[in-house]
């Protein structure tokens, strides 16, 4: 009976351990296809761009030779890099922040009940969905010397006497390209905060008025912790994306004045375009991409410690 | 890591035979003739894309297509700011156009020396060598002694343009010939909106090219004419002084400005003084007709006038990339591009901005009859004689050697950066020359 009973058992784990077998290779089955788009997609292309930044390369041919880690060397021992990269925070911060305070501000309004909310709420994403190149172009004829509106109107109210140069001049092209993506790409916070802000409780407002909290109060006691969660994916991905922002900039200034507002992604593009480095290019793009997994790495972990 | 693609393509013996097969009919049909084997379709790039010229290579298109019904044709637009980075792309990605049109000549010979551009003899050839006007295509032989394309124009972008209504009210009797001259001209013509010069200070192709002329105006040069590197000069300090002295005679976002902009600064009248090719005419004509009776221009003012002045004519190219796949059918349509009713309809496009560069154009009737071409005659004769004695950086005397590497050190932004280092952000003189002459050994090392 023992025999049996140990026979059966026996028998069982078998036929359990085909099915795990079974349901293991089905499950690897249905993973391979994002598995497989994943590395082709991801992976090669990582790989590939860290393979050719150990070569000179020259564009056009795509010859070139092995020269290891020397395009690593010549790029943290040049200024222009370490300009660059401080420019890139300087947009990244400065444009991030006033997209934040804008969209949350933005958000705020929307969500009460005025006037022609659904137009306002519909007219508010104009900018993000407006090409940048369009964008680009009506901002560059806002700032022109001769013919801007903004300088017409400031000369007319008698405010200056001359145009002001907005992106050929420092700081006046840094700020404007600054304010440019703020303008660009606040819609997006609107649109996220906007939706979380619709789902807080009201009870949580009444609860705050009961106990004596005013309007600023309230903003700062309910409502900016009710936003955390999505304020934390907003400010990551906002500050993925602007980290690597190439159009804006370089339709508005090139870079210029000089290099004063040429962010790392204009470097990669003048090394592989203009000066046909494209190991360089890949060099830079890869230190850039260790650059911004840095700093995710910090923003997720100082993030997670202040919700635990 | 070496792509060996455009050199030495994989050819196996059904692909070698097609090929044979297809050379040989090829030889022995005429250009207009080969494209009615096999359905083709050619893509054609040109910096020069306003819509009357695009109009006018329309129509040649149209006509092409209708003597070859095998091959369309396909016109896609580029930028002078951005055809160095699309053709960068485009070579290395394998995906060329088959026909390229009115790049300047250095960067011509600077993808030749990289086996990226076909030889163009037989072109010249069908088209008439003997038609060219002598020396036309000088710029266009390549070392080793084939011609790397032709030239579909010639162009004097550095022409002085000036406004005689202003040039009286200043009191001023004669054009400027010396940089004193025209920095006291723009001086005494600014005021009441209106600004001295629009020259380019931004970090673009033209402030490199407008800058190199100043150099040559100065009486030096960027490179000796065993092409070593000798911007690093007392000239190229002179230059940089008055193109500084210069800065406040120009209108504020003058920091930014490519040719667009200084383009429309002095048609729109928002400047006294011009700096361009033939194109303020058409411009001037047609957007601000108000001031087309008092506009002239003259040669670009040099430093003194024992220095000759310097034209910067860029040569405007028509050449055919080593890795098209149609390059017969695209021989056929360079060749066709001359052919008189169409070539004058591009050339009328922008009268006097792109000047013929065959004989029979310039004396045809139907070029000189065009009432922008007639009424501006002085002009017109004046911008052909400089832009046939003129230079760029491929080319830059006709001592020097032919510089393969101009393309480059112009896309690299150099020279541009040293005038904005220099100009606009102070830096000390002899820093930035020091810079710019090392990064441009590196680019003739590269």
């Amino acid at each position: 009976m023992t025999t049996l009973s140990q026979a059966s058992s026996v028998s069982m784990r078998a036929e359990q351990t085909r099915l795990e077998r079974r349901y293991a290779h089905l499950g690897l089955l249905l993973i391979a296809p994002t598995v497989l788009i994943f590395s082709a997609v991801i992976v090669y292309p990582l790989i590939s761009a860290i393979y050719m930044s150990l070569f000179s390369i020259f564009t056009p041919t795509l010859e070139g030779k092995w020269v290891g880690v020397d395009n690593y060397v010549q790029l943290l021992s040049a200024s222009e890099f370490w300009w660059s990269l401080l420019n890139n925070l300087i947009w990244t911060v400065g444009t991030l922040t006033l997209q934040i305070v804008f969209g949350i501000g933005m958000a705020l309004v929307l969500h009460q009940n005025i006037w022609f909310r659904s137009l306002a709420r519909s007219l508010i994403l104009f900018p993000y969905f407006i090409s940048t190149v369009v964008a680009v172009l009506v901002w560059k004829w806002l700032f022109n010397d001769l013919y801007g509106i903004l300088n017409h109107l400031m000369m007319s109210a008698g405010l200056i006497d001359m145009p002001i140069d907005y992106l050929g001049d420092m700081p006046n092209a840094m700020i404007s390209v600054i304010l440019v993506g703020a303008w660009k790409y606040f819609p997006f916070v609107v649109i996220a905060v906007l939706a979380r802000l619709q789902s807080i409780p009201d009870q949580l407002y009444e609860a705050a008025k009961i106990d004596g909290a005013g309007a600023v109060a309230r903003f700062f006691d309910v409502t900016l912790p009710q936003l955390r969660e999505v304020l934390v994916v907003i400010v990551m991905l906002r500050a993925i994306w602007d980290f690597k922002e190439f159009d804006l900039i370089f339709l508005l200034t090139g870079g210029g004045p000089i290099i004063s507002t040429q962010t790392l992604p204009l470097m990669v593009y003048k090394e592989a375009f203009a000066l046909n480095q494209l190991g360089m290019a890949s060099a830079y793009a890869v230190v850039m991409m260790a650059i911004m997994l840095f700093f995710m790495i910090v923003y997720i972990r100082k993030t997670r410690e202040k919700s635990a | 890591m070496t792509n060996s693609r455009s050199k030495t393509p994989n050819l196996t013996r059904r692909g070698a035979l097609k090929g044979l097969a297809v050379g040989t009919a090829a030889a022995a049909l005429p250009f207009g003739a080969f494209a009615q084997q096999k359905q083709i379709t050619l893509r054609w790039w040109s910096p020069q894309g306003s819509p009357a010229q695009v109009e006018a290579y329309k129509f040649q298109i149209a006509k092409f297509e209708a003597l070859n019904p095998g091959i369309k044709v396909v016109f896609e637009a580029s930028s002078d700011e951005g055809y160095a980075a699309q053709l960068a792309a485009a070579f290395s990605s394998g995906q060329v156009p088959d026909i390229v049109t009115h790049l300047p000549s250095f960067s011509v010979a600077s993808y030749y020396s990289k086996g990226l551009v076909e030889p163009f003899d037989d072109v010249i050839k069908a088209i008439g060598a003997d038609d060219f006007y002598p020396g036309a295509n000088d710029v266009f032989k390549a070392p080793d002694g084939r011609y790397i394309g032709t030239g579909i124009g010639n162009s004097a972008a550095n022409m002085l343009w000036l406004r005689k209504d202003l040039m009286q009210k200043a009191g001023i009797t004669k054009a400027p010939e010396t940089w004193d001259e025209l920095r006291a001209a723009a001086q005494s013509m600014q005021g009441g909106g209106i600004y001295g010069a629009p020259l380019p200070y931004g970090r673009n192709s033209m402030t490199s090219l407008v800058f190199i002329g100043f150099i040559h105006q100065a009486g030096g040069q960027v490179f000796t004419p065993d092409l070593q590197v000798a911007i690093d000069s007392p000239e190229t300090r002179k230059a940089l002084e008055f193109y500084g002295s210069m800065r406040k005679l120009c209108p504020p976002g003058a920091a930014n400005y490519s040719w667009g902009e200084s383009l429309t600064a002095f048609v729109s009248g928002a400047t006294a003084t011009g700096l361009y090719a033939g194109r303020v005419l058409a411009n001037v004509v047609k957007q601000n007709p108000s001031i087309a009776d008092q506009i002239t221009c003259v040669t670009y003012p040099t430093i003194s006038k024992d220095v000759a002045p310097w034209t910067f004519n860029d040569f405007p190219s028509v050449f055919i990339p080593a890795q098209s796949k149609n390059k017969e059918a695209a021989k056929a349509f360079a060749a066709f591009l001359f052919n008189p009713e169409g070539y004058i309809k591009q050339l009328l496009a922008a009268p006097g901005h792109v000047l013929p560069v065959l004989k029979s154009i310039g004396s045809n009737p139907q070029y000189l009859e065009d009432p922008i071409i007639k009424k501006y005659n002085a002009e017109v004769q004046l911008m052909s004689s400089a832009a046939a004695g003129g230079f760029n950086l491929g080319y830059e005397s006709k001592k020097h050697k032919s510089n393969a590497k101009g393309g480059e050190v112009v896309a690299s932004g150099a020279i541009a950066t040293l005038v904005q280092r220099v100009v606009l952000n102070g830096d000390n003189v002899d820093a930035a020359l020091s810079d710019t002459a090392k990064t441009i050994e590196g680019i003739m090392k590269s």
